[in-house]
């Protein structure tokens, strides 16, 4: 990740937002929140960012829909998509992967494996 | 059920255990800590107190949503604070390992247990459209399904829920009735009346007792219904009969597009060499499809333009083309009509057979009157020739009828519909021997006839590498 690169996170959940955002800072990472999909697409929008984490069940706009939303419009389609879901069947991999993300992570996330997966996206 | 009639699970204990050794080691430490890590025990002992809130009240059965969430802030912080001091710091390590591990069994535990709480059912996961104007109704719903797995994408407006209609490929959409805009009613006619979503399960979710709504909505093609308040059990098992009816529907539609390809390939396969009455008859008859190479009796019909070669050479390619064009149309129509196979097109010659692949009583009459059809054709296709100043052409035609083997012949990559055995051998002898405008018929094919025909000249013919000869016999024309 090269300097002004930064990160979307989208989660509804105060708690988990705060936890992911310490994280990622700790591992060196520039991250912005938003906390549903319409205001994450605002913020896609506004913001270019590098690498969306996209938790799927958000209210307002759900992930499902942000996600597929953001992979037709033209001005922020380029930007990587990792979904974060609970549920760890293939059917939501597959789901996720139709939305127009571009990889899956399941909750509660490993953490390594989260980074090695954000770092593989922006390292274009 | 409430946390309070059930027993306690043993987690919670250990978790209580944990937490309580964390505050007693983090109180021995704390003015050796830097900034950032007495942050995290800052934000870790905050989640702490949020879950023991949750443990105290009922709370926990009731949000498993929110328990899940608390775990897993609980889980990255300790995740984080053994990364930072965990190497320096043993005791603070084994204490926050074995947070970890109690997290992980509060995990699961909880899993279990809302799962056996609330009698959920399970089913495969599915893509549920959920369209109601209330967003905490939407929340309800989508919370109370996506923990048991399915995907839930919310609209808040039948014109918003027909747009995820158009993104999502949606297996049931629960549907309420009473909205603003576009009402429950009008989205349901749409939807029923769009060929693709049609088939789409829609359970529609009306307020309190209005079975008049309900009766209209199920007239007008919804497939299910509930009454609010709902019981989440039963939304799930309606849900799950619904994803059922929509599997089914796919597969079903699945098959048919595979039939569709599959007549569409033999059509395009056969069609050109076919009559389409032929075409449709091995498609009705699943055996038909089976072209292995067998023995038939058919009846062997080629016909030639006299003289071609050294007519064709005094016009130019293109003439010859448009010329030879006009005259093959003609003639395949006539053979199509006849419910013969063409086999090949061999310059100006043409291989037809009766009775391969579909063998019927009259293949040598059909045989027969098909070449007389032809010649009776010539004199119109003479007169368009002349017209274009083009010379006048005549043909000559031969028929017998024998045992050939049928069948699909070629390699893997190139094969076609076609015919092997003596008897064509034997055909192609005929027909150099038949004169211009002449029809020429083997004694089998004579044999083979059922109808009355007027015949010409009899005449014994060698054939080319046997020790044979055959009789031929010329047909002018039927006996009325």
């Amino acid at each position: 990740m090269t300097a002004g690169q930064r990160i979307l996170l989208v989660e509804d959940n105060e708690l988990n937002r705060n936890m992911m955002v310490r994280r990622l800072n700790r591992a060196g990472l520039e991250v912005i929140t938003a906390g549903n999909g319409q205001q994450a697409l605002d913020i896609m929008h506004a913001e270019q960012p590098s690498v969306v984490l996209m938790d799927m069940n958000l209210p307002v706009l759900d992930g499902w829909a942000a996600s597929r939303r953001a992979k037709e419009d033209e001005s922020i389609r380029d930007i990587p998509i990792i979904a974060l879901t609970a549920h760890a069947t293939e059917a939501h991999r597959v789901y996720a992967m139709e939305a127009g993300c571009d990889d899956y992570a399941t909750k509660p996330v490993d953490f390594p494996g989260l980074l090695t997966k954000i770092r593989e996206l922006t390292r274009a | 059920m409430t946390i309070n009639t059930s027993p306690t699970p043993e987690w919670i204990d250990h978790i209580r255990r944990d937490f309580e050794a964390l505050r007693q080691e983090f109180s021995i430490h704390q003015n050796h800590l830097g900034e950032l890590t007495l942050g995290d025990f800052t934000h870790i002992f905050d989640a702490a107190s949020r879950l023991e809130q949750m443990l105290d009240t009922s709370e926990l059965a009731t949000h498993s949503h929110d328990l899940m969430n608390v775990l897993t802030a609980l889980r990255g912080y300790a995740e984080m604070l053994r990364e930072d001091i965990g190497a320096s710091h043993s005791n603070l390590d084994a204490i926050l390992s074995s947070l970890l591990e109690s997290v992980q069994a509060a995990h699961n535990g909880s899993t279990v247990q809302s799962a056996n709480q609330s009698r959920d059912i399970q089913s495969d996961p599915g893509f549920i459209l959920a369209v109601d104007d209330r967003q905490e109704n939407r929340e309800l719903v989508a919370r109370n399904l996506s923990r048991i797995g399915h995907i839930v994408i919310t609209a808040a407006s039948g014109e918003e829920a027909l747009r995820a209609l158009e993104q999502s490929d949606v297996d049931v959409v629960l549907l309420d009735l009473i909205m603003p805009g576009m009402n429950g009613h009008e989205f349901l006619r749409r939807i029923k009346e769009h060929p693709e979503w049609r088939a789409t399960p829609v359970i529609v979710i009306s307020g309190s007792q209005d079975m008049d709504g309900i009766i209209e909505c199920i007239e007008a093609g919804a497939d299910d219904y509930l009454f609010k308040p709902f019981n989440p059990v039963l939304l799930q098992a309606r849900i799950k009969a619904g994803i059922e009816r929509k599997r089914w529907h796919d597969k079903e539609q699945q098959y048919r597009l595979q039939l569709e390809r599959n007549e569409k390939f033999i059509r395009a396969t056969f069609g050109r060499y076919l009559s389409d009455e032929i075409v449709t008859d091995i498609l009705e008859r699943p055996e038909g499809l089976e072209l292995g190479g067998d023995l038939r009796r058919v009846s062997i019909m080629l016909s030639d333009i006299r003289g071609f070669t050294s007519l064709s050479e005094n016009l130019a390619p293109a003439q010859v083309v448009s010329m030879l064009n006009r005259y093959l149309g003609v003639m395949t129509d006539i053979i199509m009509a006849h419910h013969g196979t063409i086999d090949e097109f061999i310059g100006d010659a043409i291989l037809a057979v009766f009775g391969a692949p579909q063998y019927r009583d009259d293949d040598a009459d059909r045989a027969v009157k098909c070449a007389l059809a032809m010649q009776a054709a010539m004199a119109d296709i003479n007169a368009l020739n002349e017209a274009e100043g083009f010379p006048a052409i005549s043909t000559g035609i031969a028929i017998n009828t024998g045992d050939v083997i049928a069948g699909n012949i070629g390699s893997e990559r190139r094969s076609k519909y076609g015919f092997v055995g003596h008897p064509m051998n034997v055909t192609s002898r005929i027909e150099d021997v038949t004169a211009g405008d002449e029809i020429l018929i083997s004694e089998s094919t004579l044999q083979s006839l059922k109808g009355n025909y007027r015949l010409g000249r009899s005449e014994q013919i060698n054939v080319k590498g046997i020790d044979e000869t055959i009789l031929v016999h010329q047909v002018a024309g039927e006996k009325t």
